[in-house]
């Protein structure tokens, strides 16, 4: 009984402890955190074996990693088995998704080691990471998705960049704006939310200054995006190449001005709304963290990113 | 011993209510720092009264007005679709039904509070979106409708326990007595329990009210996430949405980082007031009947 109560003194004073930490953080210059984080984590990697590596990104790339490091694990188990000067310790690689600012912050912030990222990255970024290493892993590429009901597919299979514009502007508003013979509905606009990547990618490739319009419906996630447009016959948005692949025959992609999004088109960078997966990378990898990037750019990794419906850089 | 015993006891009540009410302000002065920046930077008027949400464009426009506007419909909407329905199955509960088989109804009721929310999401995706697309002939059946009713049946188990609490304190204090008088039941139900109830319902509007406010994922998946005026039919866009939307990948320490702190704040000050408002009407009521 008592030593109970002296266990739960211990953990409440471990919880009031645990309260502090978040007060102390903020009022803590950050900038100090960054200088002083580097030394100690370089000293970590010449003195210890760290068994574990942890990624943080993109909800587009992370289900890829996932996979690529689950296969892994399974393949080997224990860091002996990958390379014999390693010692035997259990191979532990976490991934986790946010969004590809996420993804940057914690690479900067050194919470994760890598970061996941769906889109390049940008100049303001790179000025932060300055021993940036980028690893290709594949590419996305954003279709327009309606459908397979949808009128318009009876009427034509392409549109041009400038009729994406006024559709996602808003100018186009029913299907009858688009073509005459169309019938008189709403267009319903899908998009992601407005700060996320897959819409940078969007903005910048087709609608430059010309903003969304407000009325649209902004799906959490890419595949609740696809999920609406599989229910909505009105429906149009850009769905991303992998998971349109996963749901082949429930949407019907479009034409943009006159290329189709397919792997080659999407490789020779003739079809235009498509932005690189990358993992990021700030520093000297350790030993254990180059033979796992070795994996993932393996023929193995790049089966799996390719099986998951994206097309592999290599 | 026993003083020893005593004041280890004291200790772990008096850190335990410690440690709950610090944890309570630092979170509101951890979002109250993060805000800053975007009260320092954007005016009073404009987000409060501007009419557009874009802070992304080339000229950035923060105004909370059409959000603030859909989190209050919404709440309100299903707050009142929720009392009628469950003030009349906690009489039923009440009065009506052998106490056993109430008993039992009671714990199915309240497990509907255990289903996670975004599994009612997803039924409200694919099922009401669905159903009003189909009888209302909506092209999108994403909507403040939509969101209102999904909210009220999540609110539903929380207000017909509240009530059922009430209506069980009401028939304890009068039943035995109006029966002796020959009063029927529903006269009873009607003219007696309901008067003398009718704060405590009151005050369980107020808190099923402001646990509305703060729902997230289920009103997330039906609304539609557009941040325009509500309209009953229109899709909108809530306060808590539009914090779990933006919040992943808006730009750190950017004032469209901070002003989403600052949505979260205007949000945090209502829950507050409401609270306080139950609070002081439930101790007030507690006195009248009394």
């Amino acid at each position: 009984m008592k030593k109970f109560n002296i266990l739960s003194i211990i953990l409440i004073l471990m919880l009031v402890l645990a309260g502090c930490a978040p007060a102390e953080q903020p009022s803590q210059a950050n900038p100090q955190e960054s200088t002083q984080q580097p030394d100690s984590n370089n000293e970590q990697e010449t003195d210890k074996f760290v068994p574990q590596i942890l990624f943080n990104g993109s909800s587009t790339l992370a289900p890829v990693m996932a996979s690529i490091s689950t296969n892994f694990i399974e393949g080997f188990v224990t860091w002996d088995k990958v390379d014999a000067s390693f010692p035997e310790e259990n191979i532990s690689i976490y991934v986790s998704a946010g969004g590809s600012g996420q993804g940057v912050k914690s690479v900067i912030d050194k919470t994760s080691d890598f970061g996941m990222i769906a889109r390049t990255v940008k100049d303001s970024e790179k000025e932060k990471l300055t021993e940036l290493k980028e690893f290709k892993v594949g590419v996305d590429a954003l279709t327009l998705g309606v459908n397979p009901q949808n009128p318009v597919l009876t009427v034509k299979d392409n549109l041009t960049t400038d009729e994406i514009v006024k559709i996602f502007s808003g100018e186009f508003k029913t299907w009858k704006d688009l073509d005459s013979s169309l019938p008189d509905k709403e267009i319903i606009v899908i998009t992601r939310d407005i700060g996320g990547g897959a819409h940078e990618v969007f903005q910048s490739k087709i609608m430059g200054d010309v903003q969304v319009k407000a009325d649209a419906i902004q799906a959490p996630s890419m595949g609740a995006l696809v999920t609406k447009i599989m229910e909505n016959e009105y429906a149009i948005g850009y769905a991303s190449f992998g998971v349109v692949n996963q749901n082949k025959g429930k949407v019907a992609t479009l034409k943009v001005d006159g290329v189709e999004a397919t792997k080659e088109n999407i490789l020779n960078g003739s079809y235009i709304i498509q932005r690189p997966l990358i993992a990021l990378f700030s520093g000297e990898l350790t030993a254990p963290q180059q033979v796992f990037m070795d994996y993932v750019m393996s023929p193995e990794g790049m089966e799996v990113v390719e099986s998951m419906g994206f097309v592999p850089a290599k | 011993m026993k003083d020893r015993r005593e004041f280890i006891f004291r200790f772990i009540v008096v850190t335990g209510a410690a440690v709950s009410s610090v944890l309570v302000l630092l979170v509101f002065f951890y979002i109250l720092g993060e805000s800053l920046i975007f009260f320092r930077t954007v005016s009073f008027p404009e987000f409060l009264f501007g009419s557009t949400w874009s802070p992304l464009s080339p000229k950035p426009e923060y105004s909370f007005l059409p959000m603030i506007l859909a989190t209050m419909y919404i709440s309100l909407l299903a707050t009142a679709i929720a009392s009628p329905l469950s003030a009349g199955c906690a009489l039923f509960l009440t009065f009506n039904s052998h106490k056993k088989i109430s008993r039992f109804i009671l714990s199915c009721i309240d497990m509907i509070a255990g289903i996670p929310s975004v599994i009612f999401g997803f039924i409200g995706l694919v099922v009401l979106v669905k159903f009003l697309e189909r009888h209302l002939h909506m092209t999108a059946g994403e909507s403040v409708l939509a969101g209102s009713i999904l909210l009220s049946v999540m609110l539903f188990p929380y207000m017909v326990t509240g009530c059922a609490e009430a209506f069980e304190n009401g028939k304890a204090k009068y039943y035995a007595a109006s029966q002796s008088l020959g009063v029927s039941k529903w006269y009873t139900m009607r003219k007696i329990i309901l008067p003398c109830a009718s704060n405590a319902i009151f005050v369980n509007m107020l808190l099923a009210f402001s646990r509305a406010i703060g729902e997230t994922m289920a009103v997330m998946m039906v609304t539609g996430n557009s941040p325009i005026f509500p309209k009953l039919l229109g899709r909108a866009e809530t306060i808590p949405s539009l914090i779990a939307l933006e919040m992943g990948t808006a730009e750190y320490k950017s004032i469209h980082y901070s002003s989403l702190y600052a949505a979260g704040l205007i949000l945090i000050i209502t829950v507050f007031f409401i609270q306080l408002a139950a609070h002081r009407l439930n101790s007030a009521g507690r006195r009248n009947t009394l």
